[in-house]
Protein backbone atom coordinates (compact mmCIF):
# COMPACT_ATOMS: atom_id res chain seq x y z
CA UNK A 1 0.00 0.00 0.00
CA UNK A 2 1.15 3.47 -1.16
CA UNK A 3 2.10 5.79 1.68
CA UNK A 4 -0.55 8.86 2.00
CA UNK A 5 0.49 12.24 0.49
CA UNK A 6 -1.09 14.05 4.06
CA UNK A 7 -1.44 12.66 7.42
CA UNK A 8 -3.22 15.30 9.54
CA UNK A 9 -2.95 13.86 13.55
CA UNK A 10 -5.13 15.85 16.09
CA UNK A 11 -4.50 19.18 15.03
CA UNK A 12 -5.48 21.91 17.23
CA UNK A 13 -5.66 25.62 16.89
CA UNK A 14 -6.47 28.20 19.35
CA UNK A 15 -6.92 32.21 19.19
CA UNK A 16 -7.27 33.48 22.68
CA UNK A 17 -10.42 31.30 24.11
CA UNK A 18 -11.93 30.28 20.34
CA UNK A 19 -10.82 26.93 19.35
CA UNK A 20 -10.49 27.09 15.98
CA UNK A 21 -9.29 23.41 15.24
CA UNK A 22 -10.17 20.86 17.93
CA UNK A 23 -8.16 17.67 16.92
CA UNK A 24 -8.43 17.15 13.09
CA UNK A 25 -7.37 14.20 11.74
CA UNK A 26 -7.19 13.75 7.85
CA UNK A 27 -5.44 11.08 5.27
CA UNK A 28 -5.43 11.62 1.73
CA UNK A 29 -4.17 9.40 -0.25
CA UNK A 30 -2.16 9.64 -3.38
CA UNK A 31 -4.21 10.77 -6.56
CA UNK A 32 -7.62 11.54 -4.47
CA UNK A 33 -9.76 14.89 -4.70
CA UNK A 34 -10.58 15.46 -1.53
CA UNK A 35 -13.43 18.22 -0.70
CA UNK A 36 -13.71 20.00 2.67
CA UNK A 37 -16.78 21.33 3.39
CA UNK A 38 -18.49 22.65 6.25
CA UNK A 39 -20.42 25.92 7.19
CA UNK A 40 -18.71 29.38 7.61
CA UNK A 41 -16.65 29.70 11.15
CA UNK A 42 -15.68 25.50 10.24
CA UNK A 43 -12.23 25.80 10.26
CA UNK A 44 -11.40 25.50 6.74
CA UNK A 45 -9.32 28.46 6.08
CA UNK A 46 -7.87 28.13 9.00
CA UNK A 47 -7.00 24.09 8.32
CA UNK A 48 -5.63 24.94 5.39
CA UNK A 49 -3.46 28.14 7.25
CA UNK A 50 -2.25 25.72 9.86
CA UNK A 51 -1.25 22.70 7.21
CA UNK A 52 1.07 25.23 5.35
CA UNK A 53 2.76 26.78 8.08
CA UNK A 54 0.91 30.45 7.72
CA UNK A 55 -0.08 29.74 11.38
CA UNK A 56 1.85 27.12 13.35
CA UNK A 57 -0.68 24.14 15.20
CA UNK A 58 -0.77 24.61 18.93
CA UNK A 59 -0.33 20.67 18.94
CA UNK A 60 -0.94 17.98 16.82
CA UNK A 61 1.10 16.40 13.78
CA UNK A 62 1.30 17.06 9.62
CA UNK A 63 3.28 14.77 7.44
CA UNK A 64 3.42 15.27 3.91
CA UNK A 65 4.25 12.10 1.89
CA UNK A 66 6.12 10.58 5.03
CA UNK A 67 7.94 13.79 6.19
CA UNK A 68 6.93 15.89 9.47
CA UNK A 69 6.23 19.20 8.31
CA UNK A 70 4.80 20.37 11.37
CA UNK A 71 4.94 24.13 12.16
CA UNK A 72 7.56 24.53 9.11
CA UNK A 73 7.53 27.98 7.42
CA UNK A 74 5.21 28.27 4.40
CA UNK A 75 7.88 28.89 1.66
CA UNK A 76 9.81 25.45 3.40
CA UNK A 77 6.28 23.86 3.20
CA UNK A 78 5.97 25.15 -0.73
CA UNK A 79 9.34 23.76 -1.69
CA UNK A 80 8.29 20.35 -0.48
CA UNK A 81 5.80 19.87 -3.28
CA UNK A 82 2.27 21.54 -1.51
CA UNK A 83 1.04 24.76 -3.64
CA UNK A 84 -2.20 26.68 -2.37
CA UNK A 85 -4.56 28.74 -4.09
CA UNK A 86 -6.48 31.49 -2.17
CA UNK A 87 -10.07 31.86 -1.20
CA UNK A 88 -9.19 35.56 -2.05
CA UNK A 89 -7.57 35.82 -5.72
CA UNK A 90 -3.50 36.22 -5.40
CA UNK A 91 -2.02 36.96 -8.62
CA UNK A 92 0.62 40.04 -9.15
CA UNK A 93 -1.63 42.13 -10.75
CA UNK A 94 0.81 44.63 -12.50
CA UNK A 95 2.51 41.86 -14.11
CA UNK A 96 1.52 40.43 -17.46
CA UNK A 97 0.19 36.40 -17.17
CA UNK A 98 3.41 35.22 -18.59
CA UNK A 99 5.36 36.92 -15.95
CA UNK A 100 3.26 35.79 -13.39
CA UNK A 101 3.75 32.04 -14.12
CA UNK A 102 7.52 33.25 -14.42
CA UNK A 103 8.11 34.38 -11.18
CA UNK A 104 6.35 31.10 -10.00
CA UNK A 105 9.24 29.08 -12.29
CA UNK A 106 12.34 30.86 -11.07
CA UNK A 107 10.89 30.78 -7.61
CA UNK A 108 10.52 27.10 -8.60
CA UNK A 109 13.84 26.48 -9.35
CA UNK A 110 15.62 28.47 -7.00
CA UNK A 111 16.77 31.24 -9.15
CA UNK A 112 15.63 34.18 -7.20
CA UNK A 113 18.72 35.21 -5.37
CA UNK A 114 20.39 35.71 -8.89
CA UNK A 115 20.87 39.05 -9.39
CA UNK A 116 22.42 39.37 -12.42
CA UNK A 117 21.32 37.35 -15.05
CA UNK A 118 18.52 38.72 -17.39
CA UNK A 119 15.16 37.71 -16.20
CA UNK A 120 13.82 38.58 -19.68
CA UNK A 121 12.51 35.46 -21.20
CA UNK A 122 13.18 33.21 -18.62
CA UNK A 123 11.25 29.87 -18.58
CA UNK A 124 9.20 32.08 -20.82
CA UNK A 125 8.08 28.90 -23.02
CA UNK A 126 6.98 26.69 -20.09
CA UNK A 127 5.51 29.79 -18.77
CA UNK A 128 3.38 29.94 -22.05
CA UNK A 129 2.71 26.12 -21.85
CA UNK A 130 1.34 26.17 -18.43
CA UNK A 131 -1.22 29.10 -19.95
CA UNK A 132 -1.82 26.59 -22.38
CA UNK A 133 -3.03 23.82 -19.87
CA UNK A 134 -5.45 26.29 -18.13
CA UNK A 135 -6.39 27.84 -21.22
CA UNK A 136 -5.46 31.73 -20.63
CA UNK A 137 -2.55 30.99 -23.78
CA UNK A 138 -4.61 33.97 -25.66
CA UNK A 139 -4.10 36.68 -22.87
CA UNK A 140 -0.09 35.60 -21.82
CA UNK A 141 0.79 39.18 -22.77
CA UNK A 142 -2.17 41.14 -20.56
CA UNK A 143 -1.51 42.59 -17.40
CA UNK A 144 -3.22 40.15 -14.69
CA UNK A 145 -5.38 42.92 -12.89
CA UNK A 146 -7.20 43.01 -16.41
CA UNK A 147 -8.46 39.62 -16.61
CA UNK A 148 -11.49 38.36 -15.33
CA UNK A 149 -11.68 37.18 -12.17
CA UNK A 150 -12.40 33.56 -13.45
CA UNK A 151 -8.96 33.80 -15.76
CA UNK A 152 -6.92 34.78 -13.30
CA UNK A 153 -8.58 31.85 -10.74
CA UNK A 154 -6.77 30.32 -13.61
CA UNK A 155 -3.80 32.44 -13.74
CA UNK A 156 -3.37 31.20 -10.30
CA UNK A 157 -3.69 27.43 -10.71
CA UNK A 158 -0.96 27.74 -13.87
CA UNK A 159 1.31 29.54 -11.22
CA UNK A 160 0.53 27.01 -8.68
CA UNK A 161 1.63 23.90 -10.92
CA UNK A 162 5.05 26.12 -11.95
CA UNK A 163 6.03 24.26 -8.65
CA UNK A 164 5.47 20.45 -9.72
CA UNK A 165 3.55 20.16 -6.72
CA UNK A 166 2.69 17.08 -5.29
CA UNK A 167 -0.40 18.07 -3.42
CA UNK A 168 -2.78 20.93 -4.48
CA UNK A 169 -4.54 23.30 -1.62
CA UNK A 170 -7.24 25.10 -3.13
CA UNK A 171 -8.86 27.11 -0.57
CA UNK A 172 -12.38 27.66 -2.39
CA UNK A 173 -11.56 27.77 -6.26
CA UNK A 174 -14.36 28.68 -7.31
CA UNK A 175 -15.40 31.68 -5.37
CA UNK A 176 -17.44 34.61 -6.75
CA UNK A 177 -18.20 32.59 -9.82
CA UNK A 178 -21.55 31.83 -11.70
CA UNK A 179 -22.92 28.37 -11.10
CA UNK A 180 -21.86 27.10 -14.90
CA UNK A 181 -18.32 28.40 -14.64
CA UNK A 182 -18.05 26.80 -11.16
CA UNK A 183 -18.65 23.92 -12.80
CA UNK A 184 -16.14 24.44 -15.96
CA UNK A 185 -13.82 25.65 -13.44
CA UNK A 186 -13.44 22.54 -11.04
CA UNK A 187 -13.69 19.91 -13.59
CA UNK A 188 -10.75 21.96 -15.64
CA UNK A 189 -8.62 21.66 -11.91
CA UNK A 190 -10.01 17.58 -11.73
CA UNK A 191 -8.69 17.12 -15.45
CA UNK A 192 -5.40 18.66 -14.84
CA UNK A 193 -4.85 16.88 -11.78
CA UNK A 194 -5.40 13.93 -12.90
CA UNK A 195 -3.49 14.35 -16.02
CA UNK A 196 -0.51 15.27 -13.74
CA UNK A 197 -1.35 12.98 -11.07
CA UNK A 198 -1.39 14.79 -8.54
CA UNK A 199 -3.81 15.10 -5.09
CA UNK A 200 -5.69 17.59 -4.05
CA UNK A 201 -7.64 18.70 -0.68
CA UNK A 202 -10.39 22.27 -1.65
CA UNK A 203 -12.62 23.53 0.39
CA UNK A 204 -15.93 24.71 -1.55
CA UNK A 205 -19.60 25.55 -0.31
CA UNK A 206 -21.03 24.69 -3.93
CA UNK A 207 -22.35 21.37 -2.85
CA UNK A 208 -22.70 20.83 -7.03
CA UNK A 209 -19.37 21.41 -7.38
CA UNK A 210 -18.33 19.04 -4.84
CA UNK A 211 -20.55 16.00 -5.93
CA UNK A 212 -18.82 16.54 -9.43
CA UNK A 213 -15.10 15.71 -8.77
CA UNK A 214 -14.57 14.72 -5.28
CA UNK A 215 -13.61 11.61 -4.12
CA UNK A 216 -13.92 11.93 -0.39
CA UNK A 217 -15.71 14.37 1.29
CA UNK A 218 -14.90 15.28 4.71
CA UNK A 219 -16.94 17.90 6.78
CA UNK A 220 -16.10 20.22 9.02
CA UNK A 221 -18.09 21.49 11.78
CA UNK A 222 -16.72 24.16 14.63
CA UNK A 223 -12.99 22.47 14.07
CA UNK A 224 -13.89 18.99 14.00
CA UNK A 225 -14.08 16.03 11.64
CA UNK A 226 -18.23 15.82 11.95
CA UNK A 227 -18.05 13.10 9.05
CA UNK A 228 -16.11 11.54 6.29
CA UNK A 229 -16.37 9.32 3.57
CA UNK A 230 -17.27 8.92 0.03
CA UNK A 231 -19.69 11.41 -1.29
CA UNK A 232 -22.58 8.99 -1.17
CA UNK A 233 -21.55 8.09 2.68
CA UNK A 234 -21.58 11.56 3.34
CA UNK A 235 -24.85 12.56 1.79
CA UNK A 236 -26.98 9.63 3.78
CA UNK A 237 -25.14 11.03 7.29
CA UNK A 238 -28.24 12.83 9.05
CA UNK A 239 -25.96 15.06 10.92
CA UNK A 240 -24.56 16.34 7.91
CA UNK A 241 -27.73 17.17 6.22
CA UNK A 242 -28.77 18.78 9.50
CA UNK A 243 -25.81 20.97 9.91
CA UNK A 244 -25.00 21.51 6.84
CA UNK A 245 -26.60 20.39 3.61
CA UNK A 246 -30.03 21.57 4.55
CA UNK A 247 -28.72 24.34 5.64
CA UNK A 248 -27.25 24.72 1.61
CA UNK A 249 -30.68 23.48 0.04
CA UNK B 1 14.73 47.50 -24.95
CA UNK B 2 15.47 51.33 -25.34
CA UNK B 3 18.93 52.56 -24.80
CA UNK B 4 18.95 55.54 -26.52
CA UNK B 5 17.14 57.83 -23.84
CA UNK B 6 20.11 56.85 -21.33
CA UNK B 7 22.72 56.49 -24.05
CA UNK B 8 21.93 59.88 -24.99
CA UNK B 9 22.15 61.17 -21.63
CA UNK B 10 25.25 59.71 -20.88
CA UNK B 11 27.04 61.23 -23.64
CA UNK B 12 25.79 64.59 -23.11
CA UNK B 13 26.78 64.41 -19.44
CA UNK B 14 30.66 63.43 -20.52
CA UNK B 15 30.52 66.43 -22.77
CA UNK B 16 29.46 68.63 -19.85
CA UNK B 17 32.44 70.26 -18.48
CA UNK B 18 33.08 71.39 -21.85
CA UNK B 19 30.98 73.67 -22.35
CA UNK B 20 30.05 74.59 -18.22
CA UNK B 21 31.96 76.89 -15.99
CA UNK B 22 33.42 74.93 -12.89
CA UNK B 23 30.23 76.43 -10.82
CA UNK B 24 28.17 73.48 -13.01
CA UNK B 25 30.71 70.71 -11.85
CA UNK B 26 29.29 71.15 -8.22
CA UNK B 27 25.71 71.10 -9.27
CA UNK B 28 26.71 68.23 -11.74
CA UNK B 29 28.20 66.28 -9.27
CA UNK B 30 24.99 67.12 -7.01
CA UNK B 31 22.70 65.43 -9.38
CA UNK B 32 25.18 62.69 -9.84
CA UNK B 33 24.93 62.25 -6.18
CA UNK B 34 20.91 62.53 -5.68
CA UNK B 35 20.50 60.68 -8.89
CA UNK B 36 22.27 57.47 -7.15
CA UNK B 37 20.78 57.84 -3.93
CA UNK B 38 16.76 58.49 -5.55
CA UNK B 39 16.98 55.25 -7.44
CA UNK B 40 18.96 53.31 -4.58
CA UNK B 41 15.84 54.50 -2.64
CA UNK B 42 13.73 53.60 -5.42
CA UNK B 43 14.72 50.07 -5.72
CA UNK B 44 13.19 49.62 -2.69
CA UNK B 45 9.80 51.83 -3.39
CA UNK B 46 9.48 51.44 -6.78
CA UNK B 47 10.01 47.91 -6.90
CA UNK B 48 9.77 46.12 -3.27
CA UNK B 49 7.42 48.08 -2.48
CA UNK B 50 8.76 49.07 1.24
CA UNK B 51 8.47 52.94 1.64
CA UNK B 52 11.70 53.68 3.62
CA UNK B 53 11.83 56.57 6.04
CA UNK B 54 15.09 56.48 6.98
CA UNK B 55 17.04 56.56 4.08
CA UNK B 56 19.29 59.09 4.84
CA UNK B 57 21.13 56.93 7.78
CA UNK B 58 23.25 55.40 4.72
CA UNK B 59 23.25 58.66 2.86
CA UNK B 60 25.08 60.49 6.28
CA UNK B 61 27.43 57.53 6.84
CA UNK B 62 28.59 56.94 2.99
CA UNK B 63 29.64 60.87 4.06
CA UNK B 64 31.33 60.17 7.18
CA UNK B 65 32.70 56.71 6.01
CA UNK B 66 34.23 58.76 3.15
CA UNK B 67 35.29 61.89 5.10
CA UNK B 68 37.50 59.37 7.41
CA UNK B 69 38.76 57.87 4.67
CA UNK B 70 40.06 61.33 2.73
CA UNK B 71 41.08 62.62 5.49
CA UNK B 72 44.39 59.70 5.92
CA UNK B 73 46.27 61.87 3.84
CA UNK B 74 49.31 60.14 3.82
CA UNK B 75 47.30 56.80 1.80
CA UNK B 76 48.40 56.91 -1.57
CA UNK B 77 45.96 58.09 -4.47
CA UNK B 78 44.93 55.32 -6.30
CA UNK B 79 44.27 53.14 -2.84
CA UNK B 80 41.94 56.06 -1.53
CA UNK B 81 40.45 56.55 -5.12
CA UNK B 82 39.85 52.61 -4.36
CA UNK B 83 38.82 52.75 -0.53
CA UNK B 84 36.52 56.11 -0.53
CA UNK B 85 33.59 54.13 -2.46
CA UNK B 86 34.75 50.93 -0.47
CA UNK B 87 34.40 52.18 2.96
CA UNK B 88 30.75 54.28 2.00
CA UNK B 89 29.48 51.03 0.87
CA UNK B 90 30.68 48.47 3.65
CA UNK B 91 29.58 51.07 6.29
CA UNK B 92 26.23 51.61 4.85
CA UNK B 93 25.89 48.18 4.06
CA UNK B 94 26.58 47.33 7.39
CA UNK B 95 24.33 49.79 9.32
CA UNK B 96 21.37 48.61 6.57
CA UNK B 97 22.28 45.11 7.57
CA UNK B 98 21.75 46.07 11.38
CA UNK B 99 18.22 47.95 10.42
CA UNK B 100 16.95 45.98 7.83
CA UNK B 101 17.43 42.55 10.28
CA UNK B 102 14.44 44.24 12.92
CA UNK B 103 12.72 46.68 10.13
CA UNK B 104 12.07 44.11 7.47
CA UNK B 105 10.01 41.84 9.59
CA UNK B 106 7.60 44.52 9.14
CA UNK B 107 5.48 46.01 6.49
CA UNK B 108 3.58 49.21 5.38
CA UNK B 109 3.82 52.29 7.75
CA UNK B 110 5.52 49.68 10.54
CA UNK B 111 8.27 49.34 8.15
CA UNK B 112 8.62 53.15 7.65
CA UNK B 113 8.28 53.63 10.92
CA UNK B 114 11.49 51.13 12.14
CA UNK B 115 13.59 52.98 9.29
CA UNK B 116 12.26 56.51 10.86
CA UNK B 117 13.39 55.15 14.41
CA UNK B 118 17.07 53.64 13.39
CA UNK B 119 17.94 56.79 11.58
CA UNK B 120 16.98 59.08 14.91
CA UNK B 121 19.44 56.57 16.36
CA UNK B 122 22.35 57.03 14.24
CA UNK B 123 21.55 60.83 14.04
CA UNK B 124 22.44 60.65 17.60
CA UNK B 125 25.59 58.86 17.01
CA UNK B 126 26.97 61.10 14.45
CA UNK B 127 25.92 64.06 16.91
CA UNK B 128 27.55 63.03 20.21
CA UNK B 129 30.64 60.93 19.16
CA UNK B 130 32.42 63.93 19.17
CA UNK B 131 36.13 62.45 18.61
CA UNK B 132 34.79 60.32 15.41
CA UNK B 133 32.68 62.83 13.82
CA UNK B 134 33.34 66.41 14.94
CA UNK B 135 30.05 66.51 16.41
CA UNK B 136 27.81 69.50 15.42
CA UNK B 137 30.39 70.67 13.67
CA UNK B 138 30.46 67.95 11.37
CA UNK B 139 34.08 67.09 8.92
CA UNK B 140 34.52 70.00 6.94
CA UNK B 141 37.81 70.61 4.59
CA UNK B 142 37.19 67.09 2.32
CA UNK B 143 39.07 66.86 -0.86
CA UNK B 144 40.77 64.40 -2.80
CA UNK B 145 44.43 65.25 -3.66
CA UNK B 146 45.69 66.18 -6.80
CA UNK B 147 43.68 66.90 -9.84
CA UNK B 148 41.03 64.48 -9.08
CA UNK B 149 39.80 67.36 -6.24
CA UNK B 150 39.58 69.93 -9.00
CA UNK B 151 36.00 70.68 -10.09
CA UNK B 152 36.50 68.53 -13.19
CA UNK B 153 37.85 65.60 -12.60
CA UNK B 154 36.01 65.12 -9.30
CA UNK B 155 32.92 65.16 -11.48
CA UNK B 156 34.46 62.69 -14.05
CA UNK B 157 35.14 60.73 -10.93
CA UNK B 158 31.86 60.81 -9.85
CA UNK B 159 30.01 60.31 -13.24
CA UNK B 160 32.02 56.98 -13.04
CA UNK B 161 30.97 55.95 -9.82
CA UNK B 162 27.50 57.01 -10.35
CA UNK B 163 27.57 55.24 -13.69
CA UNK B 164 28.82 51.97 -12.45
CA UNK B 165 26.00 52.74 -9.90
CA UNK B 166 23.43 52.46 -11.76
CA UNK B 167 24.38 49.66 -13.84
CA UNK B 168 24.76 47.35 -11.51
CA UNK B 169 21.05 48.38 -9.59
CA UNK B 170 19.52 48.29 -13.43
CA UNK B 171 20.78 44.08 -13.77
CA UNK B 172 19.70 44.07 -10.25
CA UNK B 173 16.17 45.39 -11.03
CA UNK B 174 15.46 43.33 -14.54
CA UNK B 175 17.43 39.93 -12.69
CA UNK B 176 15.04 37.37 -11.56
CA UNK B 177 15.90 38.55 -8.14
CA UNK B 178 14.45 42.09 -9.47
CA UNK B 179 11.34 40.52 -10.64
CA UNK B 180 10.64 38.56 -7.29
CA UNK B 181 10.87 41.84 -5.67
CA UNK B 182 8.09 43.21 -7.78
CA UNK B 183 5.96 40.23 -7.27
CA UNK B 184 6.48 40.89 -3.61
CA UNK B 185 5.56 44.41 -4.02
CA UNK B 186 2.13 43.09 -5.21
CA UNK B 187 1.59 40.16 -2.94
CA UNK B 188 4.37 39.15 -0.65
CA UNK B 189 1.86 36.13 0.57
CA UNK B 190 1.90 34.38 -2.69
CA UNK B 191 5.34 34.97 -2.83
CA UNK B 192 6.36 33.23 -0.42
CA UNK B 193 3.97 30.55 -1.12
CA UNK B 194 6.07 29.82 -4.31
CA UNK B 195 8.66 28.95 -2.04
CA UNK B 196 10.48 32.35 -1.23
CA UNK B 197 12.10 33.10 1.62
CA UNK B 198 10.27 36.59 1.58
CA UNK B 199 12.01 38.48 4.47
CA UNK B 200 15.67 37.59 3.18
CA UNK B 201 15.32 39.33 -0.26
CA UNK B 202 13.62 42.14 1.22
CA UNK B 203 16.85 42.12 3.34
CA UNK B 204 19.31 42.09 0.87
CA UNK B 205 17.01 44.61 -0.78
CA UNK B 206 17.17 46.46 1.96
CA UNK B 207 21.05 46.56 1.87
CA UNK B 208 22.08 46.79 -1.87
CA UNK B 209 19.63 50.12 -1.76
CA UNK B 210 21.86 51.54 1.90
CA UNK B 211 25.07 50.28 0.31
CA UNK B 212 24.31 52.40 -3.01
CA UNK B 213 22.63 55.00 -1.10
CA UNK B 214 26.11 55.36 1.22
CA UNK B 215 28.13 55.82 -2.35
CA UNK B 216 26.05 58.84 -3.45
CA UNK B 217 26.33 60.06 0.21
CA UNK B 218 30.44 59.82 -0.28
CA UNK B 219 30.33 61.05 -3.84
CA UNK B 220 28.28 64.09 -2.56
CA UNK B 221 30.55 64.48 0.50
CA UNK B 222 34.02 65.02 -1.14
CA UNK B 223 32.61 67.76 -3.18
CA UNK B 224 30.16 69.86 -0.93
CA UNK B 225 33.40 69.41 1.11
CA UNK B 226 31.93 68.49 4.67
CA UNK B 227 29.45 66.35 5.74
CA UNK B 228 27.25 67.22 8.73
CA UNK B 229 24.92 65.25 11.46
CA UNK B 230 21.78 66.75 9.60
CA UNK B 231 22.73 64.93 6.76
CA UNK B 232 21.21 62.34 8.70
CA UNK B 233 18.46 63.83 10.32
CA UNK B 234 14.91 62.87 9.89
CA UNK B 235 13.91 65.63 7.28
CA UNK B 236 17.13 64.61 4.95
CA UNK B 237 14.73 60.91 4.57
CA UNK B 238 12.56 63.04 2.83
CA UNK B 239 14.49 64.25 -0.22
CA UNK B 240 14.32 60.88 -2.26
CA UNK B 241 10.70 59.99 -1.39
CA UNK B 242 10.15 63.43 -3.08
CA UNK B 243 12.34 63.13 -6.00
CA UNK B 244 11.20 59.74 -6.65
CA UNK B 245 7.87 60.21 -6.88
CA UNK B 246 8.45 63.35 -8.71
CA UNK B 247 10.49 61.45 -11.02
CA UNK B 248 8.14 58.47 -11.21
CA UNK B 249 8.54 55.40 -9.16
CA UNK B 250 7.36 53.18 -11.83
CA UNK B 251 10.17 53.49 -14.04
CA UNK B 252 14.36 52.80 -13.00
CA UNK B 253 15.25 55.89 -14.44
CA UNK B 254 12.42 58.21 -13.16
CA UNK B 255 13.77 59.05 -9.68
CA UNK B 256 17.25 60.03 -11.16
CA UNK B 257 15.22 62.44 -13.46
CA UNK B 258 13.33 63.66 -10.55
CA UNK B 259 16.95 64.19 -8.86
CA UNK B 260 18.31 66.10 -11.68
CA UNK B 261 15.15 68.61 -11.49
CA UNK B 262 14.72 68.80 -8.34
CA UNK B 263 18.43 69.79 -8.02
CA UNK B 264 18.31 72.55 -10.75
CA UNK B 265 15.27 73.99 -9.43
CA UNK B 266 17.08 74.33 -6.20
CA UNK B 267 20.04 75.72 -7.68
CA UNK B 268 17.78 78.46 -9.84
CA UNK B 269 15.19 79.41 -7.64
CA UNK B 270 17.60 79.84 -4.69
CA UNK B 271 19.22 82.43 -6.78
CA UNK B 272 16.15 84.09 -7.24
CA UNK B 273 14.90 84.20 -3.94
CA UNK B 274 15.20 83.54 -0.26
CA UNK B 275 12.23 81.96 -0.31
CA UNK B 276 13.25 79.23 -2.33
CA UNK B 277 11.90 76.18 0.00
CA UNK B 278 8.10 78.04 -0.32
CA UNK B 279 8.49 78.50 -4.41
CA UNK B 280 10.02 74.90 -4.80
CA UNK B 281 7.24 73.22 -2.82
CA UNK B 282 4.69 75.19 -5.32
CA UNK B 283 6.60 73.83 -8.02
CA UNK B 284 6.66 70.15 -6.66
CA UNK B 285 3.27 70.48 -6.29
CA UNK B 286 2.13 71.47 -9.61
CA UNK B 287 3.96 69.22 -10.86
CA UNK B 288 2.96 65.73 -9.10
CA UNK B 289 -0.81 67.40 -9.29
CA UNK B 290 -0.66 67.56 -13.46
CA UNK B 291 1.82 64.57 -13.44
CA UNK B 292 0.41 61.49 -10.40
CA UNK B 293 2.57 59.07 -12.14
CA UNK B 294 5.68 61.19 -12.05
CA UNK B 295 7.71 62.72 -14.92
CA UNK B 296 8.31 59.78 -16.91
CA UNK B 297 4.72 58.92 -16.24
CA UNK B 298 3.78 61.69 -18.02
CA UNK B 299 6.38 60.94 -20.52
CA UNK B 300 5.27 57.02 -20.86
CA UNK B 301 1.36 57.88 -21.39
CA UNK B 302 1.17 61.29 -22.48
CA UNK B 303 -1.36 63.98 -20.93
CA UNK B 304 -5.63 63.13 -21.13
CA UNK B 305 -4.03 59.54 -22.70
CA UNK B 306 -5.36 56.44 -20.73
CA UNK B 307 -2.70 55.34 -17.99
CA UNK B 308 -1.08 52.59 -18.99
CA UNK B 309 0.39 49.83 -16.52
CA UNK B 310 2.81 50.76 -14.09
CA UNK B 311 4.71 47.37 -14.76
CA UNK B 312 7.76 47.20 -16.09
CA UNK B 313 7.83 43.70 -18.55
CA UNK B 314 9.68 41.13 -17.54
CA UNK B 315 9.07 39.52 -20.76
CA UNK B 316 9.85 42.88 -23.06
CA UNK B 317 12.67 44.54 -20.94
CA UNK B 318 11.97 47.98 -19.82
CA UNK B 319 8.84 49.70 -20.71
CA UNK B 320 9.91 52.89 -23.26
Amino acid sequence: MSEPVLTVESLVKRFGGLTALDGVDLTVEPGEFRAIIGPNGAGKSTFFNALTGLLPPDSGRIAFSGHDITGEAPHRVARRGIARTFQITSVFGDLTAVENVQVALIAHARRSWSAWQRARGLGAARAHELLDLVGLASSAARPAATLSHGDQKRLELAIALAGEPQLLLLDEPTAGMAAQERLESIQLVHRIAIELGLSCVFTEHDMAVVFAVATRITVLHQGRVLAEGSPAEVRARPEVQQVYLGEAA
Amino acid sequence: MNHAAPLAAGLALVALPLVLPDFWMFIGVEVLAFALYAVSFNLLLGYGGMLSFGHAAFFGAGGYAAALVAAQRSLPLPLMLVLVPAAAMLTAGAAAVLIGLFSVRRAGIYFAMLTFAFQMLLYTIALKATSLTGGDDGLTGLKLPGAIGRPVGYYYFALALTAAGLYVLHRLVHSPFGATLRALRANALRVQYLGVDVRAHRLAAFVASGAFSGLAGALFALSSGNVFPGWLNWTASATPVVMAVLGGTATFFGPALGAAVYVVLEVVISGHTEYWPLTMGVVITILVLLAPGGLTGLWKTGFGRARASRAVPLSTGEAR
